[in-house]
């Protein structure tokens, strides 16, 4: 076993409160699956037979009641429950599961969408016998109209700015426009080995991550870092450079690791090394490969430390985090994974006029003269006569009545329609009554308790 | 001036093609980094590889397609017209007509190019180069795209800069002018540019990435050709900016204007051709050997191409080059890389490496010569040891010399016998002192000065010690040149030796980043902060007489604002306050003293004190920061017993705490015997703990004070 897959599922979705009030986010239904079915499936295609999955109880209920988890999912489930309320960061949740790891890890996280080549990453990881390697994608523009979003779009999210050298896949630098208000700061030396730094803007992290075991054990030392994206990450990109990792540390390594044990002191530096580390070394410096030209000093500038990102240029790749990421997975989602239309135990009326593009889950009821356009509808969800519903996600057990006209809106589990109601570009809350012949337009419309909440 | 440009750009639009290419040539470097070489040669007329450098421009500039060029000539401008008026450029066939204009008002580049807005000379895009830029560049696909960008946006763009492409450590580049350059990777667009000599870390204002685009590329690996093609609002704006003296302020100015002007510079990056400036020695040996080696094909020395007679000469394999009437003496070898002009003649037993010799010059036997540029005229007797040094025209060295590296011989000088010149010895006829009375940063007109310090060197003895016995010649001390510009290295001939690893041990003295998360907990340093920020409050209050209930409003919002707890808050207020005499007074105070200044402050602060320690905790806190300090301050511990009583009386803290905290774990010895000294008179009051234990404190401390 080369690497093992952990899957964190324990985010509360904090982005998109209105969906996520009593569904958790993993459990979101995209395209009549929950959430962290997609990228269970990746690693599943990937080949993984044991994925660690780090979630909360409550996920973990559902999950074992969830079908398509059951029928779809082939993988060893090994499930970790974390508390639901603990201010737990990813990072620690790795700190919490470090007896499980024994080899290097591959983190994902439960809200990636992508049918991306997961080698690229992995092997970016293998052969630079990188620290970290991690996945990144230009960032996609969601065209549709969010719901109950006034202005055509909100500020926009502080960038990130990456920093890859030439070949664009070592990973040289990593800020936040946030931090940088006195500017862009970097070390000459840094310059001086990667002459050419290409600093991108437009990414998306998707929080998937190659990690050396070195790395989880560091973790277990250093309790100061508690989360990957916002810590660990830029500490590993920025360490690359120092000359205290650097430094060649690992000949005495075995000693020092079984001092480290008898002391049973705390490590606060970063042991990059394996078992096979002096065989790794003795290959390099016998090899006449180097990672860069220009200069005549050794591979990797005899750092020891190293980062290594891979760039997807094309193909779908979603972090499900906000309402408009989570409607374009939406649209998305089915078609990238070939899904039926019509789940063979949905109920449809003859009459009903159905678009190619939509998506209908088991057990639905469609009456007759129903219009469906572009739309997701949930399992068990009822839709009576003369209702036309366009660009819409419709999650689990909803009710629509008679003649309701529902056009761009996300409408959660167990909702209930009434009779003759107009809803444009709402969201409604989960369990919410819509009072028959409403008029809404650009609403979220949800439980007074959720708003407290707030 | 925007009419102007209008106007141009309508009916140009199509003559654009058709006009004619013309250059601005700055036959001038406007400092003194070559001194005293170029007291009598203008730095233009420097042979390099036994040609003119300024040839070597010329030839770039024509075989790029220049048809008209403009000579700007200052320091000694007489010689570089003669030279150019004798040239092939000013013949009637050239392709590339030469106007020299002389003035001996240049000081800078923005006069120059001042002076040619005034005259205006230019018609379209001109290319900007200096007189001593060697190069092959073929600059027309930057030429094209300038145009283009041009007729693409109105004339926003007003500068193309030509940089080559080569990684940090080529030899090539020059260490003074190396840059960094952040810019749109679309559009090639500069959006920072600034020199990087002697900066550990590089900063980039954020509003550059601002411009829209979301891929930008910092780049190190350029080498500066100082070849720019610049529109003709270039000149405009130095006539504006009447404070742009290089072309460094030029950009600097035009980046940082840029939102309001509304100009823009471009780069344009060449990954092979060749294109330097020798801006110092250490450039112009760099320069000179990769000349031999051929890299600056083709323009290779035996080329010829200035095209004057009898100055040919034969290419063999090594990097040979021969002139004619070239006579070589018995067992005389020349490894590689060397380039002996004509007429010149070599002794017996000679070892020439990496070398160019000039025209007519003798070396005599067992001379060994590595890295020499021998120019015309020299004579070098037998014996001669020469490494890495430059060797001026009419130079005589006598047997038995010795030159290091770096070393250099200005016209005429005459060394020997039998000395060794120390590493980075400058030799001169002209003697340093002689013009700082006169001109201490001008370029005065060079005929009158140098006549007149003609007199004055032979007024001063050679001193033999330094040249040898039958020298002549003075040693040339940069240092005493009082220079007007404030970067030192300026007057240095040579310029900074070419190092790598020039940082890689500052490496060592910044492990890590100071943002390095792990150990900072930020905490602490909010600590800090807080505490000199509550010592600062109460100061203040002092001062000013602020009411108590104020200050407890600032201790609180700072509280919140450093994020500090409420038992952080009682420890700091108490030490801070027990601190203060100090801090006021100096630790040198005797106990006497620092109770008497101690207990007034206490009394005012008193109020401050009663907000904050209220719970049987609270005032455990307290106390024990009274510890820790007296702790610190054994010294002290005469007024503990003072203060604590004080506070009492204050009622700060109440009897039973500090029967408790006294019973309570003396965690160290220090701390036992603290509470020993104290115990002489707490233990007093716990004797008789049976009556009622305030009043009896009350006068139990009352006497033991």
């Amino acid at each position: 076993m080369e690497l093992q897959a952990v899957l964190m599922a324990a985010g509360g979705g904090s982005r998109m409160t209105d969906l996520t009030y009593n569904t958790p986010k993993a459990m979101l239904p995209v395209g009549n699956k929950p959430l962290m079915w997609y990228p269970l499936n990746l690693l599943e295609r990937m080949g993984f037979e044991e994925v660690i999955v780090i979630t909360t109880k409550e996920v973990q209920k559902m999950m074992s009641t969830d079908p398509k988890m059951k029928l779809d999912v082939k993988m060893k489930l090994d499930v970790v429950c974390i508390q639901e309320d603990g201010d737990m960061g990813t990072a620690d949740a790795l700190r919490h599961i470090q007896q499980k790891i024994k080899t290097d890890i591959l983190v994902v996280s439960c809200d990636l969408i992508t049918d991306v080549a997961l080698h690229e990453v992995v092997d970016l990881f293998r052969a630079h016998n990188a620290t970290l390697a991690m996945l990144m994608s230009k960032a996609h523009e969601f065209t549709e109209t969010v719901p109950g979003q006034k202005g055509k779009k909100k500020t926009a999210e502080q960038r990130d700015f990456v920093g890859v050298d030439q070949s664009g896949k070592r990973l040289l630098f990593m800020a936040n426009e946030a931090d940088l208000e006195d500017g862009l700061s970097i070390r000459k030396s840094i310059m001086r080995k990667h002459p050419r730094m290409h600093i991108k803007t437009g990414l998306v992290d998707a929080h998937l991550y190659c990690l050396k075991k070195a790395v989880v054990d560091f973790l277990a030392d250093n309790k100061s870092i508690s989360s990957i994206r916002g810590e660990l990450v830029p500490y590993l990109v920025r360490k690359q450079f120092s000359k205290t990792t650097n430094c060649p540390k690992i000949k005495d390594d075995a000693e020092d690791q079984n001092q480290k044990k008898n002391d049973g002191s705390t490590n606060h530096e970063l042991l990059i090394s394996s078992r096979d580390e002096p065989l790794l070394q003795l290959a390099q410096d016998r090899s006449c490969w180097n990672d860069h030209r220009g200069d005549m000093s050794e591979a990797y500038h005899g750092g020891k430390l190293r980062c290594y990102v891979h760039i997807m240029d094309e193909g779908p790749c979603y972090r499900v985090n906000t309402l408009a990421a989570y409607i374009e997975a939406n649209r998305l989602a089915p078609k990238l994974f070939e899904e039926v239309p019509v789940h063979p135990s949905a109920v449809i009326s003859e009459r009903c006029q159905m678009g190619s593009d939509s998506y209908i889950g088991a057990m639905c009821q469609i009456a007759d003269k129903t219009s469906i356009k572009r739309s997701t509808i949930g399992n068990s969800t009822t839709v009576k006569e003369k209702v036309k519903v366009a660009n819409s996600i419709i999650m689990h057990g909803v009710t629509i009545e008679e003649g309701c006209n529902i056009q761009g809106s996300v409408i959660c589990s167990n909702a209930v329609i009434g009779r003759g109601a107009d809803l444009k570009y709402c969201l409604v809350g989960n369990g919410q009554q819509i009072e028959p012949e409403a008029e809404r337009t650009n609403e979220v419309i949800v439980g007074a308790d959720q708003l407290m909440e707030i | 001036m925007a009419g102007k440009g209008g106007k141009q750009s309508r009916a140009g639009d199509q003559e654009e093609e058709e006009q004619p290419l013309q250059a601005v040539l700055v036959a001038d470097s406007f400092n003194r980094r070559f001194f005293p070489v170029t007291k009598d040669q203008p730095r233009a007329l420097l042979p390099l590889g036994n040609v003119a450098m300024i040839d070597y421009t010329l030839e770039f500039l024509t075989s790029t397609g220049v048809q008209e060029t403009f000579v700007f000539c200052c320091w000694m401008a007489s010689k570089i017209k003669e030279h150019l008026l004798k040239s092939k450029w000013c013949r009637p066939t050239s392709p590339n007509t030469v106007h020299i204009i002389t003035s001996e008002m240049y000081r800078s580049l923005g006069d120059v190019l001042r002076d040619v807005d005034a005259k205006s000379l230019v018609r379209s895009d001109f290319v900007l180069v200096y007189g001593d830029v060697v190069s092959n560049v073929d600059i027309s696909q930057a030429l094209q795209e300038h145009r283009h960008r041009r007729k693409m946006d109105k004339n926003i763009s007003v500068m193309t800069m030509i940089c080559k492409e080569s990684s940090p450590g080529h030899k090539s580049r020059c260490e003074e002018d190396d840059v960094i350059v952040a810019m749109d990777s679309r559009s090639q667009r500069i959006l920072h540019y600034h020199k990087t000599q002697g900066l550990k870390r590089l900063q980039f204002p954020v509003n550059i990435f601002h411009s829209g685009s979301n891929e930008f590329e910092i780049r190190h690996d350029l080498l500066d050709c100082h070849i720019s093609i610049c529109s003709p609002q270039v000149a405009e704006l130095f006539t504006d900016n009447f404070d742009y003296q290089t072309r460094n302020d030029f950009v600097r100015g035009i980046l940082v204007n840029e939102e309001i002007l509304g100009n823009q510079i471009h780069m344009h990056v060449t990954k092979d051709g060749y294109g330097v400036r020798v801006s110092n020695l250490l450039m112009y040996d760099s320069v000179s050997s990769d000349l031999v080696r051929r890299w600056v094909y083709p323009l290779t020395p035996e080329a010829n191409f200035v095209d004057q007679k009898g100055r040919s000469c034969t290419y063999s394999r090594h990097n040979v080059y021969r002139g004619s009437g070239v006579s070589l003496g018995h067992g005389s070898q020349m490894e590689e890389n060397v380039l002996i002009g004509c007429d010149t003649s070599i002794g017996a037993n000679c070892y020439i490496s990496n070398s160019v010799i000039g025209n007519n010059c003798t070396i005599g036997d067992n001379v060994n010569l590595d890295h020499a540029y021998i120019w015309n005229n020299v004579h070098i007797a037998s014996n001669v040891v020469i490494s890495q040094s430059v060797v001026c025209d009419k130079v005589e060295v006598k047997t038995g010399v010795t030159l290091n590296k770096q070393c250099v011989l200005a016209y005429n000088v005459v060394i020997g016998p039998d000395i060794s010149l120390p590493e980075g010895t400058v030799v001169s006829m002209h003697h340093p002192d002689e013009e700082e009375d006169e001109d201490d940063d001008e370029f005065l007109s060079d005929d009158a000065e140098v006549g007149h310090s003609k007199d004055k060197t032979k007024l001063k003895a050679f001193n033999p010690a330094e040249v040898g016995a039958e020298g002549k010649g003075y040693i040339w001390k940069a240092s005493s040149l009082d220079d007007t510009e404030d970067e030192e290295l300026s007057q240095c001939l040579w310029g900074l030796v070419l190092n790598p690893d020039i940082d890689s041990e500052s490496e060592d003295s910044e492990p890590d980043d100071p943002d390095d998360p792990v150990i900072p907990s930020p905490e602490t340093d909010d600590v800090k902060v807080f505490q000199m920020e509550v010592l600062g409050t109460l100061q203040r209050g002092l001062e000013e007489n602020i009411g108590f209930d104020n200050l407890v409003l600032e201790i609180n919002s700072l509280k919140y604002a450093y994020n500090i707890t409420m038992k952080e808050v009682i420890q700091i207020l108490t030490s801070v306050v027990l601190e203060y005499p100090f801090q006021q007074q100096g630790p040198q105070l005797t106990p006497a003293q620092y109770v008497a200044l101690l207990l007034p402050l206490l009394k005012k602060w008193a109020p401050v004190f009663k907000n904050y320690v209220k719970r049987v905790q609270d005032h455990l806190d307290c106390l024990s920061a009274f510890e820790e300090h007296f702790l610190e301050q054994d010294s002290h511990w005469p007024a503990m017993v003072k203060v604590l009583m004080n506070m009492y009386q204050l009622e700060i803290l109440e009897e039973e705490t500090i029967l408790r905290w006294f019973s309570q774990g003396a965690t160290t010895d220090k701390s036992r015997q603290l509470r020993k000294n104290q115990g002489v008179r707490t233990g007093w009051c716990k004797g008789p703990g049976e009556c009622k234990e305030g009043v009896q404190l009350k006068e139990l401390v009352f006497f033991s004070s």
